[in-house]
């Protein structure tokens, strides 16, 4: 049994690395058929941090982003985020509405309204592929919203694991979209017991 | 230019004038700014949950602990408890999921055990900025005792 976050071993975090790449891979190819042009999801990282350290991994507290959030629940308890920076927010207002915002502020209802669809999309193919692949059964909720301080919308997961934890364990991957870097991440926080049951579902648990 | 402490999550931070306290991004968590002003003495506090569970890893994690622990601290330096104030901002809900209310009253929850540790305390609120559903940046000038709120999109308050 994993009781907490500092407990998992190198092989705990491989197979965890592992089934991650499955689901950035699915949520990489639904998003590249949407927004027609190639989007590519780096092998996801799978990092314990403090949580001081890591806010500034992810940009820093006060960086302004969009958040997409979405609460699991059945199987595997947890949050998972995905953040969107103006870089990427732009790639998806090309696709859809053929043009660009040059700041958060000019996102109206439209936008937004495209930027959670395509969140939500993204981010229910990374989590039904894991899912069917841990063979877990796993229900989303709606997404929830927001523009606003990156860095408080990171806090969101960690104050749920906050009385389990001083730790968060980090599954990002880092988006490319038509070759070129963009600034968006997926962050998949589990709790530690839904983390438990998934390494025994991947056989792993000892 | 006075020195810039800054102060993380589950975190304190105590110095005298002319030094100035920093928390960024406070969501759900608060940023609590606590005031000896006979003494210029600040402390910022930043918790991340309301009480305390029964093993503790890190007391400034929650507010009862953190409240008690940064008194004792501030006593330890000179600080009167009749004399200590404290301005409290942040205790936000970012995302609102509809139909679930468990990831988003924790703000409400961590400012109403805030409030009610002071009040325990016998410390006097002097000012309060919380709630709502956007980041705070709190900077605590223990020069004046003046407590700067920076947000995304609403105009700065000064506590």
């Amino acid at each position: 049994m994993v009781a907490s976050y500092e407990d998992l071993n190198e092989l705990q975090l491989d197979a965890i690395r592992e089934v991650a790449s499955i689901g950035a891979g699915n949520a990489a190819t639904a998003l590249s058929s949407l927004l027609s042009q190639q989007v590519k999801i780096d092998v996801p990282n799978v990092s314990l941090m403090e949580y001081s350290s890591a806010i500034e991994i992810l940009g820093g507290p006060e960086t302004i982003a969009c958040g997409i959030m979405v609460r699991l629940s059945g199987d595997m308890n947890g949050v998972i985020l995905y953040l969107q920076e103006l870089d990427f927010i732009n790639v998806v207002l090309k696709s859809v509405f053929g043009k660009t915002a040059s700041g958060y502020e000019e996102l109206g209802e439209m936008e937004t309204s495209a930027l959670i669809e395509i969140g939500n999309i993204g981010i229910s193919s990374y989590i039904n592929s894991l899912a069917a692949f841990a063979r877990m059964d796993v229900q989303l909720s709606v997404p929830a919203f927001c523009i606003n301080m990156a860095g408080a919308m990171i806090t969101v997961p960690m104050t749920e694991i906050g009385y389990e934890s001083n730790k968060i364990m980090l599954l990002d991957g880092n988006f490319k979209c038509g070759g070129q870097k963009v600034s968006s991440k997926l962050l998949l926080v589990p709790d530690v017991k839904s983390l438990s049951e998934l390494l025994g579902r991947l056989g792993v648990n000892k | 230019m006075s020195s810039l402490l800054v102060v993380g999550i589950s975190d304190v931070k105590m110095t005298k004038a002319p030094g100035v306290l920093i928390t960024y991004a406070l969501g759900s968590c608060i940023g609590v700014c606590f005031y000896d002003s006979a003494i210029r003495l600040g402390a910022l506090l930043h918790i991340m949950l309301p009480d305390a569970p029964s093993k503790i890893d890190n007391v400034f994690k929650y507010a009862d602990t953190g409240i008690a622990e940064t008194l004792r601290k501030m006593e330890s330096m000179g600080g009167s408890r009749s004399r200590i104030t404290a301005k409290i901002a942040g205790g936000a809900q970012m995302f609102h999921v509809p139909g679930d209310n468990h990831l988003g009253n924790i703000g409400k929850r961590n400012s109403d055990s805030v409030r009610m540790t002071l009040l325990k305390q016998r410390v006097r609120m002097l000012g309060a900025d919380v709630g709502g559903t956007f980041a705070r940046t709190v900077e605590f000038d223990t020069a004046t005792g003046v407590a700067k709120v920076r947000t995304y999109g609403h105009p700065d308050k000064d506590l």
